[in-house]
This record gives structure tokens, sequence and C-alpha cells, in this order.
């Protein structure tokens, strides 16, 4: 499959935007939307979500099994796309969220930030 | 990425679009929240998202497979380019269709008798015993019982040996008396071929004593056609040969080998088989012999032991086998002896539906070559535009495999069509034509042909497609017509053509002429309206020669009164009927000493009641014919055809001399000389007869009642029966036939050959000729300039037709060069097919290519008359 190469930057954004997303669907089954708006609104709108990688990042995550997605209705009761977390996801998730934290730690020990 | 999803995009980027939506909208009402006005808040909500068609298709692509995209985009273009040109595709899919419909049906039949494995287990150690005297004549002998004996006890190399042999008995108990063909077995004989019983259980040792109860198993077919596989058959006493028989078990589905037997029995349960003489006589060879080689054991191997044995034997007994014999073991593996007539006549019909196939193949590529460049700028404009070379090979090649396959649906269909009638055919060859039927192997083969033509007939355009060059696109339309390299592969692509068609054509020929040979033989008798049937004789009944005088005076007497029966007779054989061989005797002749180890003069003998010969219509040479006076009574005898005669008195006058037939004890008087017929079947050469009158001797096989009528001898087959049961009520009346279905019946297997196989030369001829004219008119068409050209500077119409036609049948020649090398080299498979020819004849390979020239010039004048018809102005304008 040909597909265009990304730059290490987006890449790794990438990757983290799937952990992210994850981490969102916890809480329980929500929709693109609200997926987010919730990573905004937890990062104090530090991280913008782009939407233009936000959709294909769901496609991908539901192509490997770790979320599923159903039709149901929105807050405004309108029809909209649910995504649920798989118990394959959530495995995912800690083995990710466990592998960022040991990147963050190699990464604050050799420029030398303490340790909180 | 799943495949179902690929399958689904176009559904699941409309969710997409949906969902994509949802999302601005409530991003929209957040910031309508937020307190924005609604232009501003719908104006934020799609900054926010960035661009929706990027999104869509990001997704899409995650979605897609290139390869299968492109050969989806492919197979639509491919679809729609060939509804647009509605005739090449109809002429493409129907020229393959019978091509691959043929190859599909013959080889169903071969899948059935020579592919499938046979019912039995380990079919591949099961052989087949044979003895042949050598030096007497290449017929089979069968076995003695006690020869039997002798290679059970002595061999090393089987696990087992069976025996067999078949009768016919009434059998009494089922709705009327039936005529039953029964096997007869020895106990081992099913565990020898490795077949389990469907129902109840097999013969086995206990029942194959003289004490024990006699006991039936009966064939599959038997039971469901008479019985409608009734399981409470078991235990079913039925009575035959005044002895009470229970039924023990049920046979599966089996070829109909050696026999078409309805039951089976033990040996001790045959009166023939059990009777002392038969057991004792050494020499009273008719038993067939199978065995099963013990594993790893080769057939080499096998015939050494059998030699070993054979020589003992032949030192113990040396009357019983004279070294003047030359009395030899055979074996043949039993896959081989079910299948040895069929074989090669079905491997030669698919070689020959094949050679068809290839040359619907080489047209089809021809004509979409031609295609192909009227296509050229097409092409060249998709290159242009990017597209490689790979694309387009692989398109047209999608194409080609798109009609193949459509061609391969319906010629399976014609294939099932045709099945029907090709099993009847096979089943003259082979007694595994009953299995024949379409199955996973056959969908198969049809697939797997239809998949070779399409890339067969796709790969020469495609391959001259994808070298095309872009400078066609500054070119004229002149050279749409075809590129010199074109002209040259299609000059091939005839030379070949013209090389398969000629090697079918001759072996067309070939077999027509053995079949014109074969229906030009006179029988030496007439075979018009004469009406044959057998009358199986209840041995325990008519047991002596005067019984037997009476019962048949009677017939006689009675089936002469009928109106319409012009004469009668009764026999020991039917001519023609297909069993084959008569009853071989060795005879004394008086006046000729008698060597000791010499075997004696073996001659055929045959029974008949005095108006035989003139039912038959066969002319008596000198002499007189049997009477009602050859009598128990008066002097014994006989009537010899004229091949004896010739043989044994030449240059002498046969009458009044006399024979022995039971080395010099009594003679019998010759008394007349008939002319010989080819009553074994006309393809058969004459043999020694000597003809006995009935009433001199008694009976031992099944007698058949011949009747001369006035007119359509069927009419009187009722009348006859009739007759014969108010005679004697259980007398069973068979195989009523006349003499001309005897003969048609074996002509059947030859003349069928010979229409397929003729069938497959014409349509070779056929597609063959449409490929020179076709060919030699684009090339017309390519030339009209040059050839305007030529008429302008003066060549006259006469130069230009020569021309041209020496460009036409140029490679015509070569095809026929070629295939006359070909038909040389392969005409020899032939030769067990055919009767009164030389397969490697002159005569058949001169006339067929003399056809194939005079046919293809009359195809070439057609562009010929084309080309001396251009007007030079014209053609010269029309750039």
């Amino acid at each position: 499959m040909a597909r265009s190469k990304k730059t290490s930057d987006s890449e790794m954004l990438q990757g983290t935007l799937d952990m992210l997303v994850l981490k969102t669907l916890v809480m329980g089954p929500a929709h693109g939307h609200t997926i987010a708006h919730i990573i905004e609104q937890a990062s104090e709108e530090f991280l913008q979500v782009e939407q233009g990688s936000l959709y294909p990042a769901l496609h991908r995550l539901e192509d490997r099994g770790w979320l599923s997605s159903f039709w149901g209705a929105s807050e405004n009761n309108r029809k909209a796309k649910f995504y649920k977390l798989t118990a394959a996801g959530r495995r995912q998730l800690t083995q990710e969220t466990s592998r960022w934290r040991q990147i963050v730690r190699a990464i604050g020990l050799v420029i030398g930030e303490d340790e909180a | 990425m799943s495949v179902r999803r690929f399958f689904f995009r176009k559904r699941s980027d409309e969710d997409l679009r949906r969902e994509i939506e949802e999302h601005i909208e409530l991003e929209r009402y957040l910031n309508l929240e937020r307190g924005l006005n609604e232009k501003e808040a719908s104006r934020h909500a799609l900054i926010k998202f960035g661009s929706r068609q990027r999104v869509r298709e990001d997704i899409w692509r995650m979605n897609s497979v290139t390869f299968f995209e492109k050969l989806l985009r492919d197979l639509s273009y491919a679809v729609r380019t060939l509804v647009r040109s509605p005739g090449f595709t109809i002429l493409a899919v129907i020229t393959l269709a019978l091509g691959i419909g043929a190859n599909t049906a013959i080889f169903t039949v071969i899948n059935g008798v020579l592919l499938r494995p046979l019912p039995y287990s380990n079919p591949s150690e099961i052989v087949h015993l044979e003895q042949t005297a050598t030096r007497v004549g290449p017929d089979r002998i069968g076995f003695s019982v006690q020869e039997v004996q002798d290679y059970r006890q002595q061999s090393r190399s089987f696990s087992d040996l069976a025996e067999y042999h078949t009768m016919t008995f009434t059998l009494l108990g089922a709705k009327v008396p039936e005529r039953v063909v029964t096997g007869v077995v020895s106990a081992n004989y099913f565990n020898v071929l490795g077949v389990k019983p469907v129902l109840g259980r097999l013969i086995n040792q206990s029942d194959e004593t003289m004490s024990a109860p006699p006991v039936l198993m009966l064939s599959y077919a038997y039971w469901v056609k008479e019985f409608g596989a009734d399981p409470k058959i078991l235990g079913r006493p039925f009575t035959m040969n005044d002895r009470v028989h229970i039924v023990v078990g049920v046979l599966p589905p089996l070829p109909e080998f050696p026999d078409a037997n309805d039951v089976y029995m033990p040996t001790t349960s045959c009166p023939f088989r059990s009777s002392q003489g038969m057991i004792a006589n050494r020499d009273a060879r008719v038993l067939t012999v199978l065995g099963r080689l013990k594993p790893g054991v080769t057939l080499t191997e096998v015939q050494a032991d059998l030699n070993t044995i054979g020589n003992r034997l032949a030192l113990s007994y040396p009357k019983s086998y004279p070294p003047a014999a030359g009395l030899a073991m055979k074996i043949t593996p039993l896959q081989q002896e079910l299948t040895h007539t069929a074989r090669s006549t079905l491997l030669m019909l698919l070689g020959a539906a094949g050679l068809v196939l290839l040359l619907a193949c080489a047209n089809l590529a021809n004509l979409a070559l031609s295609r192909q460049l009227r296509r050229s700028r097409e092409t060249a404009i998709r290159l242009a535009a990017g597209a490689t070379t790979w694309d387009i090979f692989r398109q047209l090649m999608v194409e080609s495999i798109t009609v193949a396959l459509a061609g391969g649906v319906l010629g399976l269909g014609i294939a099932m069509a045709t099945v029907r009638v090709l099993v009847a055919y096979a089943a003259r060859m082979t007694p595994l034509a009953t299995d024949i039927h379409l199955d996973g192997h056959v969908l198969l083969f049809g697939f797997a042909i239809a998949l070779i033509t399409g890339v067969l007939f796709g790969s020469i355009p495609g391959f001259i497609a994808s070298r095309s060059r872009l400078s066609l696109l500054a070119g004229s339309g002149e050279r749409t017509a075809g590129s010199e390299g074109g002209t040259r592969t299609r000059a091939i692509l005839v030379a070949t053509q013209v090389a398969f068609s000629f090697v079918l054509l001759v072996g067309a020929g070939l077999m027509m002429r053995s079949l014109y040979n074969l229906l030009s033989v006179d029988p030496g008798f007439k075979t018009a309206e004469v009406l044959s049937m057998n009358l199986p004789l209840n041995w325990t009944r008519y047991s002596d020669l005067k019984t037997q005088n009476t019962f048949f005076q009677q017939i006689l007497g009675r089936a002469q009164q009928i109106p319409g029966a012009q004469s009668i007779a009764l026999s020991s054989m039917v001519p023609l009927n297909g069993t084959g061989e008569g009853m071989n005797e060795g005879i004394a002749i008086e006046g000729r000493a008698v060597v000791p180890g010499e075997p004696l003069p073996q001659v055929d003998r045959q029974l008949s009641t005095p108006d035989y010969f003139r039912v038959l219509g066969i002319p008596m040479l000198s002499g007189r014919t049997f009477t009602e006076a050859d009598t128990t009574d008066s002097v014994k005898v006989t009537i010899v055809n004229a091949q004896m005669a010739q043989h044994y008195w030449p240059h002498l006058d046969p009458i009044g001399r006399r024979i022995s037939t039971d080395e010099g004890k009594t003679w019998t008087t010759v008394v007349g000389v008939v002319s010989s017929v080819h009553q074994y079947g006309i393809s058969q050469d004459f043999k020694d007869v000597a003809y006995f009158p009935q009433a001199q001797v008694t009976f031992m096989g099944d007698p058949s009642l011949l009747i001369r009528t006035r007119n359509e001898p069927t009419q009187l087959a009722n009348q006859v029966s009739t007759i014969i049961h108010q005679i004697d009520p259980q007398q069973p009346v068979t195989d009523i036939r006349t003499l001309d279905q005897l003969r048609n019946a074996q002509l059947g297997t030859p003349r069928v050959t010979s229409i397929l196989l003729g069938t497959f030369a014409g349509v070779a001829l056929f597609i063959t000729i449409v490929g020179v004219t076709g060919t030699l008119g684009l090339s017309v068409t390519r030339r009209t300039k040059e050839i305007g050209i030529r008429i302008a500077l003066g060549a006259t119409r006469r130069e230009i037709l020569l021309n041209v036609l020496r460009h036409g049948m140029a490679p015509v020649a070569t095809g026929i060069v070629g295939g006359a090398i070909a038909a040389a080299l392969s005409t020899s498979v032939l030769s067990s097919m055919l009767f009164g020819v030389n397969p490697h004849d002159g005569v058949t390979p001169v006339a067929i290519a003399i056809l194939l020239i005079i046919v293809a010039l009359i195809g070439c004048l057609i562009p010929g008359r084309r080309a001396v018809r251009i007007d030079p102005m014209k053609a010269l304008r029309s750039e």
C-alpha cells in the first residue's frame, strides 16, 4: 500500500494522538467531536487536535481493533457515530501509556530536568 | 485495512461524510453557546475542522489496495469496451465457448474413466491375469480350475488370487422369472478387489463348500432396479438352478467389470463350475483370474514368478501345455485392463479438441490484434498520459480473460449438455463409463483452460500494444491498419493455424477412410430383415439331445406358421453380436497324422438347424445344406466354410472328407462348403468354421433364434415370444435385436469417433480459412496506397492479383509443410483405431494438402478481388 511518507515529527504526534484518543475513551463511548473537545479541555487548551488527523486516526484505530463504533444519538439528539474502547484497545492504552512515561522520563534525564 | 472496507468504500465514505457534518454541527452549536452569532459560529466551526475533502480522501486511500483497484478499473473498462463492440465480443465468446465446451466435455469423460481412482481399495495392487497361446493366436485363453489352484498355491507374489466367470441363470422368486447375469466367484473375490458391502455381508469361505446353503449377493444396480433398494432384501430366498439361494448382501456401486452382473454366487453354487468334469479338466480354461499383489512387488517380479510356475506346470502336464501352443502368462494392471480401448481414443480426441481451441485462440489473437492496432492511438494517448506499459498490457489481458471466462461459463454449459451423448459413446469402450459426471476437477479444468486461453489470445496483442510508440500520435490514420511487426506476427499465426488444422484434417481423413472401409465390408451374409433373439436354456430341463430336439422342433414348427416369417433357424451364435469368440475346438482331419506335442488344428465350431444358411443368405459353394434327414440316427455330417476348406484341402474337393472332434473316436463327413462370413465382427478376419447340425450334437450354450422376415423384423418379436412362452412358460427370451441393429452397434464407436474428429477438423478448417482471409484482407487495406501507386505506374490487374495471392498463400504453404511433418510424426496414435488404412499412408496428406490449398485460394480471392478493384486516384487522394 502506497502512502505518502510523513515526517518523523508528525509520526510521533500521531502515536501520541492515538494514545490520547484511547485514553479519552476510557471514560465511556464518545463521538469524534467530544473526543477532540475532551482532549483540548483536559490539556487546558494546550493541545489542539487537528481534525485532519483525528478522523484518519479513529479510522486506523478501529481497523486495528482497538476501537469499535456504532451510530447513536448525540447531545443535541442527532445521529452521531460513537467510538468505544475494546479490550484490545484497553491493553494497547496501558502499553502506550507506560511507554510514553518511559520516554518522558528518559528524555527528562537526558536534558537534565529534575524529577518532580 | 480490511477487505470488507475495500468493497464497501462508498458506504463508509458516506458514513464519514455524515460523521464530519455532525462534528461541525456540534462545533457550531458549541460556538453558539460561546456567544458567537449564527454566521460566525458556522464559519469558525468550518475553519477549525479544515479541509473535509482531504480527510475523506485520506481515509479513502487508507481503504484501497492499489492492485485491486487497478484491476477493478481494468475490469470495468474491459466490460465497457467489450459491450461497445458486441460483434467482436459475441464472436469471441461463442468461439471460445465451443472450444472450451468440447475440451471440457471430453475431459469429463477422461476424468471419469482414466483419472478417477477405481472404487477398489489400493487399486494399483490389483492385476488381471491372462494366458495366451502365443503360437496359435493373440486371443486370450482363460484358466482352468486346476490351474487356478496351482497358481494360488505356488505363487509368492500375490497376497491372494480370485477366480471369476459369468453365467446366465433363471432366477425365480422375483415378480416374474428373471434371467440374471450371474458372476460366479471364489469366496475371496471381493476381498481381492477390496470391496465392502453396502448391506449384509460378503460371500465368505464357509459359503464356498458343497454342503453350505447357497447364497447370493446382489449388485447395487440390480438391487435398486429390481427391488427399489429395499433393505429387507437380506435373507430373501430365490430359486436358481432348482436350489434355494438366500440373499446375504448387497454390493456397492461398482464398474461393470468383468461383466454387468446382476447377482454373484460362490463357485460351489454354479452347476457348471462345480461339476466334477469341470473341476478335474485342466484344459477347460474358462475362468478369469484377478490377483492382489503383495505390497512392494513389481510387475517384473510377478511375471518371473508366474513364468516359473508355468514352466513347472508344463513339465508336470505336458499334454495340457503342448510346446507348439506356446502358452504364456501375462499380467495387466486392473486400471489398464479396464481402460485400454478407451484410453488412446479419448486422449486422441482431447488432443484434437485442444488443437481446435488453440486454433480458435490464434484467430482471436489475430482479431484482437487488429482491434488493438485500430486502438493504437488510444494506447499512445494513455502512454503519454502516464500509463506504464504494464498498465497497457494488463488492461488488454483483463479484457481477453474476461472474454475467455465468459466463454468458459458458456462452454461448461455446452459440456454439461453434451456429456450424456459422450457417456453412451465411452460405454462401448470401457465399463467405467457409468461413473462419468461433472465434478470439481472438471470445473477446475474448464476454468483453467478458459484462463489459459485468455492469456494466450491476450498476450500477443497485449505485447504489441505495450510496445506502442508515442510517435503514433503524430502519425496519420494510415498507420492504424497495422505495423510491419503486426503483419509478421499475423503471418506466423496463420502458418501455425494451417499446420494445426492440417494435422487434424489428416487424422479425420484417415478415420473417415477407415469408417468407409468398415461400411463397405461385405459381412458375407444379408443383415437386412433378420430378427435375432437369445433363448437361454434351462439346463436341468433340457439336459440331453432328445429333450432339446423336441423343444427346438416345436419352436421352429410353430414359428414357421407366423405370417411374415420367411425362414427360421436356431444357431449357437448370432453373427456380429459382439460377444467375440466362438467355441474353439481342436479337430483331427482324416488322412493327416496327429503329431504328438503339436496342437490340433483349431477351428470354430457352430451348431445350427437346416435353414440357418438360408436365413442369413450365406451362399452354398458346393455340396448340400443340412436337412431334416440329418438326425441322431443318420451319419454325422458337417459343413465347412470356404476358408477352412482352402486351409485344409487346398485344390481338393472337401466333400466326402471326414473330420473328428474327439481325436479320431468318431468321424463326421463334410457334406457342403459355404462361403466365409465375418460373423465375429466386420473388422475381424475370416476364421476356419465347421458347422454341425443341431439335431446331431447336444447344445452346450444358449441357442439363438434367427428369423428372416418379409417386412420389418421387429414386428414379429412379440408373436415369437408368445409362441415360445406357450411351449415353455419358464423359458426366457432375451436380446431381441435385428441383425441391422447389431451391425450398426458394431460401427457405433468408429462412426462416432469419425464424426467427432471430422467435426473438429471441419471447425479447424473454417477457423483457419477465416484467419487466412482476414489477415490478407487487413494487409490489402494497409497496402491500399501502395497498390494504388503500382496500378498508377502500370501494373496489370493480373500482376496485382498474383502479388496479393502470393502474400496470402505464403503462410499457408509454410503451414502445410509444417503440418505435413507434424502429421507424419503424430498419426501413428490412430493406428489402433484404423481399419484397412495405413496411418502413414501417403494419399490422405496429399489429398488434404490439395483441399487446403484450394480452400485457402478461394479465401484469398476475396481480398484479392478487392485489391484489383482499387481505384488508384482514390487511393492516392485518400490521405
